[in-house]
């Protein structure tokens, strides 16, 4: 190779150096990842603990209190369509519920309510898959380690998912998923047609509910918005993890806190600051601008049933000189509580740090596609996880063009599921008989 | 036979992947995405093709111009999938063009375009490795293996392995061959892809004769380092050309 010899050094490049293409949709990456990384466990999980030899006594007690089905539980059409619907009202109701709350500003209510349905995920289901886990893989733990162990990890995990404030990021992030996949993990113990009833039901009351004029999650998302104030919620924030600036970032935005004299009373996923502050790093700020979508998701777990609301939202980050975008950000609000702040402002280094924003729940209902689809076979999942992705695209774009609230789940749990069937159906047949002969193409 | 030789055989079949991934795609985000959406791409024509031989299937062992003739639309398929592809990578790169001269940041180099062909061929190699290789090697991971009749001195699962891994790199280096061809319509190198593309998927048609894998498996990795190779040189003629075009106008 001669000629390739010839020509070994390094080839030149635009005389900027950095192009456009450096950081350009690095905001949906680090969405991308973590869904991915909570799909991945879910599916790890399942893998490892499916065909359980005896029905959760959860799931059995579930399926005794949806209707009556002994046992295994009949796993028809019927009793699936009736299990889903019963958990659509179910959700309706607690979302009113949350939206009377929030209507009368019973903060400390909510929040409450959010503790206590984080720390029974973990405990409760996170004991669970633990106890499972170790007789899987008969790890040598005695009953009383597990008994120390587990309530403290409980603790200090939901503490971590309930105030970003305190911990790092990256022990925020992965206390939300750790929620994320224990509940993923439970919904998919449930029989085959129930799951898919369930996930596609949810689908549609995400749509109807946050499209619709009476739906719920419109309602409530039009007070946050009337009021300005974030609805205390567990939400997945992509916030960049950068350990150059990681520390000072996080005093810096602390610092800000008691000059505004706001009350502390913050909420999950955003540390509030003065909106005349932030217009101040805007204006110096040539190149973002954010305009914003807001849409939270509140976990909220009762007893047996875990009802949720489910939205997206979204910070684009648009890269377009500070224009008419910014002018509702420079209006002083000093008196609020729980400002909606405009994360990421920094401009040194974190550049295209949009932080776009994921419910809990669109978490949850993607790991349960995905982890059911694991049930059957790998080439599902592969299949069920492209699809999702490209669902959350899609949702992505869609959001970026229309510039409200979108619903996360329609979109990616349809594509996920027409693509199960489909490679169920189609493309499985075909693989496996091309393989199994050695031929590719 | 046990987990490490589960983990042994997709490492054969994706370690080159994962290599390109951790040390090129990952450090841009865009590649990433170009990654997972060419990744969707394939994965939308295979669901297409296999809907249109569902009917035909399950084809008799003995007839093998059966499965000559699924090759040959196949690859026709493919060859389909990477012009529409290169149709949308054109549309986006007006609008990322137009994109940087609104943030007034350099244009997309040469380097980023080729960069784009590469994870987006890295996609469809990862898709094929996947589908074809990797779903099929969860039963690896338990405590035995598995021969097929027609080749019964190598595991099963380490021919689909080698397999898999001459065809990620085919598709991969491809690729960057095929827009690059595009780009500068040359006629040899765009008639080049698909040629090797099917010479590659024919040559798999020995599997089918008995002990024929003893003889495909090394002679496709021998195609895949032709591609890599032909990539090689018209990925340095086109820099070292740009270069110089740079150096003139400078």
């Amino acid at each position: 190779m001669a000629d390739a010899a010839a020509a070994a050094a390094v080839p030149g490049d635009a005389p900027g150096g950095t192009t456009v293409l450096d950081s350009l949709g690095e905001d949906i990456t680090r969405i991308v990842y973590p869904v991915s990384a909570c799909m991945l466990l879910v599916v790890l999980l399942v893998s490892l603990l499916s065909s359980p030899s005896s029905p959760s006594p959860l799931s059995a007690s579930i399926a005794a209190a949806t209707g009556g089905v002994s046992g295994g539980g009949d796993d028809d059409i019927p009793t699936a369509l009736i299990t889903a619907l019963t958990f659509v009202v179910a959700v309706t109701a607690a979302t009113f519920l949350l939206a009377l709350l929030f209507y009368l500003r019973c903060t400390p209510c909510l929040r409450a309510y959010l503790g206590f349905s984080a720390l029974a995920v973990l405990l409760v289901l996170g004991g669970q898959v633990a106890l499972l886990l170790l007789s899987r893989l008969r790890f040598p733990l005695d009953a009383v380690s597990f008994a120390l162990l587990l309530p403290n990890a409980a603790g200090a995990l939901a503490l971590a998912a309930l105030a970003p404030a305190s911990v790092p990021i990256a022990l925020h992030q992965a206390a939300l998923v750790a929620v994320a996949v224990l509940t993923a993990f439970w919904f998919t113990l449930l029989p085959e047609w129930t799951t898919w009833a369930l996930l596609v039901a949810m689908a549609i009351y995400d749509l109807a509910a946050v499209l619709l004029p009476g739906g719920p999650l419109r309602v409530l998302l039009e007070l946050a918005i009337q009021r300005n104030e974030e609805i205390p919620a567990l939400v997945y924030e992509a916030r960049p993890v950068d350990p150059r600036h990681g520390r000072n970032w996080r005093l810096w935005r602390e610092g800000r806190q008691p000059g505004v004299g706001e009350d502390l009373q913050t909420n999950s996923g955003n540390s509030s600051s003065s909106q005349v502050h932030e217009a101040a790093t805007l204006a110096g700020d040539v190149s973002n601008s954010r305009p914003r979508v807001t849409l939270v998701a509140a976990l909220s777990s009762s007893d047996s049933t875990v009802a949720q609301v489910g939205e997206v939202s979204a910070l684009q980050e648009h890269r377009v000189a500070v224009a008419e975008m910014s002018v509702p950000l420079i209006q002083p609000r000093p008196q609020r509580s729980g400002e909606e702040v405009v994360e990421d402002e920094d401009g040194i280094g974190l550049s295209s740090s949009g932080a776009i924003k994921l419910g809990l729940g669109d978490f949850i209902f993607y790991s349960v596609l995905v982890g059911r689809a694991a049930m059957y076979d790998y080439m599902t999942v592969y299949a069920c996880y492209l699809a999702i992705i490209a669902g959350l695209g899609i949702t992505l774009l869609l959001l970026a063009f229309f510039r409200k609230a979108l619903p996360a789940l329609p979109v990616s749990i349809a594509l996920g599921v027409v693509f199960y069937v489909l490679t169920r159906t189609l493309l499985e047949e075909f693989v496996v008989q091309c393989s199994t002969k050695l031929l590719m193409f | 036979m046990t987990l490490a030789a589960g983990l042994g055989y997709a490492l054969i079949a994706l370690g080159p992947a994962f290599s390109l991934f951790a040390g090129v795609v990952a450090r841009k985000p865009f590649l990433v995405l170009t990654v997972l959406s060419s990744t969707l791409f394939w994965l939308i024509s295979l669901i297409v093709l296999s809907g249109i031989w569902r009917g035909f299937l399950p084809i008799k062992s003995g007839a093998w111009w059966a499965y000559a003739i699924l090759i040959l639309t196949s690859v026709a398929l493919q060859e389909g999938t990477r012009l529409v592809f290169w149709r949308l990578y054109k549309k986006m790169e007006e609008m990322l063009d137009a994109f940087a001269d609104r943030i007034s940041k350099p244009r997309l180099s040469l380097t980023d375009k080729m960069l784009i062909s590469l994870a987006g061929g890295l996609g469809h190699g990862v898709a094929h490795a996947v589908f074809f290789c990797l779903s099929l090697l969860t039963p690896a991971f338990g405590r035995a293996t598995f021969y097929i009749e027609t080749c019964s001195k190598m595991p099963f699962f380490l021919a689909s392995a080698l397999i898999a891994l001459g065809f990620l790199v085919i598709h991969t280096f491809s690729m960057i061959i095929a827009f690059n061809a595009y780009d500068e319509r040359k006629k040899s190198d765009q008639v080049f892809v698909p040629v090797i593309h099917l010479a590659a998927a024919v040559m798999t048609l020995v599997n089918l004769a008995p002990g024929g894998c003893l003889i495909g498996t090394p002679l496709l990795l021998v195609m895949a380092a032709l591609t890599l190779q032909h990539c090689w040189r018209v990925a340095c003629q086109r820099l070292t050309e740009h270069r110089h075009q740079q150096h003139n106008s400078n």
